[in-house]
Order: C-alpha cells, then structure tokens, then sequence
C-alpha cells in the first residue's frame, strides 16, 4: 500500500524531466494539431459537442471579464482548499505520529488498511443525508478521501527515517520534541510532499463531482448548467478553468516543494571530485 | 625492534603495567552481547575487557562480523547491554549521550542542512549561545578545510568531503571520547589516504581520545598508539599492540621498517582469525 | 532518553500463537464497530440517520437474498472492468509507443502531461450527450482515467529498460519482436504493475461517480436512491458491498504481483 501511494506520486510528471528536452521544434506538432481543430471548426466539420479553441477562448475570456467565472471559481476553490488542508493536514499529523510512536501505528493500520481501498466517495449520499447538501458534506467527503493517502505517505516517511540520522540525534543528545521536530519531519518530508500531490488531484476531482452531483454554485455546476442548456462552449470554457488551477495548483506545489527540499531533491551523484 | 611491540594473552587485556596511578578514560569488563539471527542465538562477545587511557588513539581490527562495530554501538548507547558495565569517565555507560560522539561509515549527515548546517546542529543542540555557535562552527570548517562549501548541501558533495562535515559535526558536539565507525570505509583509496593525513593532522592538534573501528590494517597502524586485534566471533582482545611510530605521522611512515613488521605482525594474527572463522563456518 | 531509540523499533505485544497475534491486531476495528453500535442504540442520533450494524447486516441478507445485490453488483463490476480491461490494452500499446517512437511522442505527450491535472470527471456531462445516459458514457469515462497512470507507468517503465539488459540482449543476437516479448516488457512489467495497480481501485471509484450523478441501476445508484429516501440501512449495505469489491480488488492485485513478478520481492504493505 506504501508502494503503491509512491507510485503515485511517480506517475505524477514533472515538469523537468518532461519538457527540458523538447525546444523549439518540439512544439510544433502540438501546435499544427490544435491548428487542424480550429480549421475544422471554421469549416463546420466539428461535431457540435466540439468545439473550436477560438470559441472557447471567447466564451471563456467573456466568462472571466462577467466576473462570472471568479465567482464560480472561488465557490469551488473555497471548498476544495478547506477539504484539502483539513484531510491532509489530519493525515499528515496522525501519519508521522503513528510512525514515531508504536502504539498510535497499531490502531491505525488495520483501519487503514480496510478503509484505503474502499471507493470512499460512493459514501457521498448519505453524507449529504447527515450534513445537508451545502458545503459542509462537500468539505467532510473531501476530508475522508484525502485523509487516507496523506497519511499513509506521512507514515511511510516517518517511519523510514534512516536509522543512523535518529542515532545521531540521540548521540547529540536531542529530547523527544527536538527529534521529530528536526529530524523525523524534516526526512520525512519527501514522502509527505508525494501525500499531498497525491490529495490535490484528489481534491480538485471530489471538487468537481460533489459539485455535479448537487450544487447551486461552482464550476461543476456551471458545467452541469450547461450541459442541460447545449451550451458546450460554457461546458468548455469551465473544463478549461478547472483545468488551469489543478495545473497552477499542482505547479505551485512542486514550486514550494523545489524550495522547501533543495537539500534532499540534489541526486546524490552529481557531487564534486 | 619488537619489544615495543607486546603481545597480550586473551584474558588480561588492559592490564598494563607502567600506568597505574591514572584511571582510565573508558573501561570496559566483561562485556556480553548475544542477539538471535535466523532463530538460532549468536554470541557477538563474550566477556570482553578493554581500558583506554585518556588521550590515546585506539584502533579496533578484527575479521568482519567480529562483533567490533557492535561494541562501538553499545558503547554509543545505541544498542543493548547483555551482561558487564562500561565506564566512562567514572560514569556508567546508559543510553546514547554528547559524552561519546559517534563518526558513521555512511556520513549520517542531514541531506536537509547546509554543510554549516550540519556543523551548527550539535550547537543547537547544546544550547549554546548563537553567537558562540558561529565561532565554532566556523573554526572547525577552517580546521577540514570546507569554509567555501559552507552554504553547500550534503548531496552536492563528494564522500571524502562529506566525511570531512561529519568530523567537523562531530567536533562540534565536543564530546569525551570519539568513536569511529569505519569511517573512511566506504571511500575510494585516494580519498581514504588523504582523510588519514587529515584525520591525523587534526587529532594531533586536539589529541582526543579516539576508539577507531576498521578492517584496514594501514589504516590503523598509520592512525593509532594501540592497535587491538580481534577474534573471531566471539570477539575477544587476541593481541593488544602498541604502535610506537612518532606523530606527526607522515605517509612515508608506510614504508619505514617499523611499520612493514608492524603491518605483518598483525597481518598473521588476523590470518589466523580469518582462517579459524572460515573453518569454523564450514560444515 | 535511554529508550527512545527502542521507541523506533516495533515491538510487538507477545502473545502465544501467530494466529492469536494475528486476531489481536485487529481490535481497533472492533473499537470503531463498537463505538458504532453503542451510538446507533443511544437514542442521541436518529436510527434514520445512523441504522444500528445488525439493521445494515439484516438488510445486507435480504438484498443478497432478493437477488438486487447481484443484479447491481454485475452492472457496476461491469462497467468498471470492461473500462479497466481497454484502458490496460491501449494503455500499454500508448506507453510503449510514447516511449519508442519520436512522433508518437511528440503528439501525445503533451495531452498526458497537460490533461493529468484535469479531473477527467469534468468531461462527462459530455460523454453523456455524446454517449447516453446508459453503460457506455460510465465505460468511457472509466476508460479515460484508468488510461492516464497505465500509459505512464508503461511509458517511464520501456524508457528505463536497463541498456545493459538491452545490449545484452542485441548482443546476443535478439532483435524486433523478440527483444520486445524478451528484454523491455519483463523490465517494464513492475512498471506496468504499477499502473494497473493505480487504475484499478480508480476504476471502481469513476464507476461509483457516473452512478452517483445519473443512473437507475448499479450499486451506486442504489447508495444514492436509497440515502435520498431516508433508508440509510439500504444505503450503507450497498456501500458494505462496493467496500468488499474494492477490498477483494486490491487483494487479488497483491496476489496477482506476487505470482507475476517473483523476481522482484515486495515490501509488505505496513510490515
């Protein structure tokens, strides 16, 4: 199961090792392709639930100027971040604990075990039943989910702390606090950045369908909105939303990860002679 | 040419004769280890004897899987005492302490601090004024020669110069006596020749008293006062010898007679053991 | 400070017998159930709300015994293991592709690094119009996700074939077909492994999904129904059947990798 949140996160691209060798040239098939798109959709040979970038470009420009789409876009972010920060930081928190302290792991991991592979989000409707259909059901789904491989990747970092980075520790002469504060959190932290990737894209996905199952406000409902009125340029063009804050949010991370591990992301063989 | 040289039998080891109104830094008596690999209960040492005197270069050589880095690791505090005390300085050896600081084979520095991270740690650790801290930390850089890797991490360094933080680390913590674990072990020989000159360089200027575990025989007679050699397992003392070459040492000591019948002398005994292990293995 | 490095290894409690052991570990499981029960009989919360164990397991029973546990039970595994079972086929003929061939690459890569981030779930008010409301838009949406980690694992798992293998293998004469079957699909294969182990408990999850939001048949659709009209015993002994499946999902996965990649030994899960 540690394996397996690890693979994960591998799975994840980064941006590096992705796109440092494509330069110039290396666009240019994208672009002849999103070209052959807009050509076809001038000419009418789209399909109408295809739609032409220029379209969805207007739409959605007009969308952003209304102020339609920050409204829209905050209502969903609201929710997603605050189910993100209470599942992850939760997760996180009981994760390096239970790895520090034995008997904390030994509750946990048959729970954890049983509960991890279970699809947690077909839950969804009787949450609704017990916290309503606003946001607070939203929130504690997200929570659930997110919980789960945040703290089995805060786990696994904690729990893997070298043995001869904890004995240098104690040979200093460290307290308790002082030990996971500066050593277990510290190394662990790698693992616990692969927990919260992993939970963002969770997020943004729970966003999305708790805001297509019900909702009066947010992307997923002026996606829902749209698709009932044939507005496939509207659907599009709040796709298209979507998809630029998971890509910023999940850059963003990266971004504080690269700043935050500078130390540890440095291959080990790439040292002076 | 041998008289300085003076082999000990197994039982009475640390009983030498000149120094006896000094008590010793460290004594070790009866010393028991045993631990269960593969179900089957293995004795590490078995009433094992050792003093060291303050001030002195010890070097433990042994044939591997001798029970000699498991000793450094007890007396570290890291592992568990079966039977016999070691003293420290009249103190009762329990648990890990800044008493004794502990010099890893694999660095153990933290990949998360700069080198002077790393070096101000112990400080921090110790609560010592930050100011202060500085000082030190720099002084030791100055000492292993890394003041412009300072705001360097450890995983931009080579082995030889991570090495290098981990005894400037170690010298930050300012402990009583240094324990080493091998610690040139997992460097290429270049590298390992220049760190015994540093290693020697700096002890001459601090003359701490250093416990020092290796299989390299060159190794120990070019850095040590006394050479112990262990037994197979259980590890016990086989011969306690006492290098007197004069410090400060240089690599062309390597050659010097008194070294080459150094070198063979324990070259034998460790044969011995070696060989006796195999046989004893063997089915 | 004498014991904390002894805190860091697991201890665990000695009792007699494996087996014995084995049971004990599991308390906390009985703790959550009893605390369950103890609420559920309390009168604090509404038996509407929160159904007491034996009313979810009453109605587990006659679920299974009326035959609509089965009935929605193959409609959903169906749809999740059809979409599964093309997004492994393409998917390994996309990876090896993206990894192998420079214009394959070129075209495709920046839809898998770009569209990764997308919640591919935003896409199926569309494949419903496209597609229906029946079992194909689910089927494709469950395609779609499960393609992502199978093509990339396959991908990253044919680019670090180890060359050495690889020029062993030319070496000694292997080339076309045979350098393939022989040398990049065993030493991609954890890779692989690993993608099919991401995208199977997706592709039940992206079931449940397209359940959830419009359908009338399928285990999650009777989760839904049943919450909505107040039967919560109904609603969770359809959640206890889709938490087995994933459950016996990841197990068989387990099983499966042990059998498959014997060379390759896996750390046990929570050791």
């Amino acid at each position: 199961m540690t394996g397996q949140t690890a693979a994960l996160a591998e799975t994840m691209p980064e941006p590096k090792t992705a796109f440092a060798e494509r330069r110039g040239a290396g666009w240019l098939i994208p672009l002849a392709v999103l070209l052959a798109w807009e050509l076809c959709g001038q000419f009418g040979m789209l399909p109408r639930y295809i739609v032409a970038p220029s379209r969805i470009g207007a739409t959605w420009w007009g969308m952003l100027v209304s102020g339609e789409l920050t409204g829209h876009a905050a209502s969903s972010l609201f929710r997603q971040s605050l189910g993100l920060l209470i599942g992850a930081s939760c997760g996180t928190i009981v994760g390096v604990l239970a790895g520090v302290f034995a008997p904390i792991s030994r509750f946990y991991e048959p729970l954890v075990s049983l509960i991890y592979p279970v699809p947690k989000v077909a839950i969804l409707p009787l949450i609704f039943v017990w916290f309503g259909l606003g946001d607070l059901s939203k929130i504690v789904v997200m929570t659930i989910s997110i919980f789960f491989p945040t703290y089995i990747a805060a786990y696994h970092g904690a729990k893997s702390v070298q043995k001869i980075h904890i004995w240098t520790a104690l040979n200093a002469g460290a307290t308790r606090a002082r030990l996971i504060r500066q050593v277990v959190i510290p190394s662990a932290l790698p693992d616990i950045f692969n927990g919260w990737r992993i939970g963002l894209a969770l997020s943004f996905v729970l966003m999305v369908t708790t805001e297509l199952v019900v909702s009066t406000k947010g992307l997923g409902y002026v996606i829902a909105r749209a698709e009932e009125n044939l507005r496939f340029d509207r659907m599009y063009a709040a796709i298209l939303t979507i998809a630029i804050l998971g890509f910023c949010a999940d850059r963003l991370l990266l971004k504080l990860r690269g700043y935050l591990l500078v130390g540890q992301l440095m291959s080990k063989d790439s040292g002076h002679g | 040419m041998t008289e300085s040289a003076q082999v000990q039998p197994k039982t009475s080891a640390g009983a030498e004769a000149p120094q006896t109104a000094r008590e010793p830094l460290l004594r070790v008596d009866s010393l028991v280890k045993t631990f269960v690999r593969k179900g089957v209960r293995v004795t590490a040492l078995d009433g094992f004897n050792l003093t060291v005197d303050e001030g002195e270069f010890v070097a433990i050589v042994g044939p591997s899987g001798c029970g000699k880095s498991t000793f450094l690791h007890m007396l570290g505090g890291f592992e568990s005492v079966d039977g016999g005390t070691m003293t420290l300085n009249g103190r009762r050896v329990a648990g890990p302490g800044p008493d004794r600081g502990m010099l890893f084979q694999e660095y153990a520095l933290y990949p998360w601090r700069t080198v002077l991270g790393n070096v101000l740690w112990p400080l921090e650790v110790q609560n010592i004024p930050p100011a202060q801290r500085n000082t030190t930390a720099e002084r030791l850089l100055t000492l292993v020669g890394l003041t412009h890797f300072r705001n360097h991490y450890p995983n931009e360094l080579s082995g030889g110069m991570k090495q290098r933080v981990a005894l400037a680390r170690l010298l930050a913590l300012n402990p009583q006596i240094l324990l080493m674990d091998e610690p040139f072990g997992a460097l290429d020989a270049q590298n390992r020749e220049l760190l015994q000159e540093e290693l020697e360089r700096i002890w001459n200027t601090s003359r701490k008293t250093v416990l020092f575990v290796t299989h390299d025989i060159d190794e120990s007679i070019y850095l040590a006062d006394r050479v112990i050699v262990f037994t197979a397992r259980p590890g016990r003392i086989k011969a306690d010898i006492r290098i007197d070459l004069p410090r400060p040492r240089a690599m062309e000591i390597k050659k010097s007679a008194q070294y080459i019948e150094y070198r063979n002398r324990i070259w034998d005994l460790l044969r011995e053991e070696v060989l006796r292990a195999r046989s004893e293995h063997a089915p | 400070m004498a014991d904390a490095a002894a805190d860091f290894r697991d201890e665990r409690p000695s009792l007699p017998g494996v087996w014995l052991q084995r049971v004990w570990r599991l308390y906390p499981i009985a703790v959550v159930l009893a605390a369950w029960e103890i609420i559920a009989h309390s009168g604090f919360i509404s038996p509407l709300l929160l159904p007491p164990i034996e009313k979810v397991a009453h109605e587990f029973w006659q679920m299974t015994a009326s035959g609509d546990m089965a009935f929605h039970g193959a409609i959903t595994l169906q749809r999740a293991l059809i979409g599964f079972s093309a997004a492994i086929i393409v998917g390994i003929i996309l990876g090896t592709a993206l990894a192998r061939n420079r214009i394959v690459n070129r075209v495709l890569e920046p839809i898998f690094i770009f569209g990764y981030p997308i919640p591919k779930i935003s896409l199926y008010p569309i494949f419903i119009f496209v597609f229906g409301f029946g079992d194909m838009s689910k089927i494709v949406l469950v395609f779609l996700e499960c393609l992502y980690p199978i093509t990339i694992q396959t991908m990253h798992g044919m680019r670090s074939a180890e060359r050495v293998l690889v020029w062993t293998a030319q070496n000694a004469g292997a080339s076309g077909m045979r350098l393939f079957w022989r040398v990049l699909v065993p030493s991609a294969a954890p890779a692989i492994f690993a993608g099919i182990r991401i995208a199977l408990p997706i592709s039940m999850i992206v079931t449940i999904i397209t359940e959830l939001i419009g359908e009338s048949r399928g285990l999650g659709y009777v989760v839904a129904f049943a919450s909505a009209s107040f039967e919560p015993a109904r609603a969770m002994a359809a959640f206890a059947a889709i938490a087995m499946i994933g459950f016996f999902f990841d197990r068989s996965l387990s099983w499966l990798r042990k059998k498959a990649l014997y060379w390759q030994a896996d750390a046990p899960a929570f050791s």
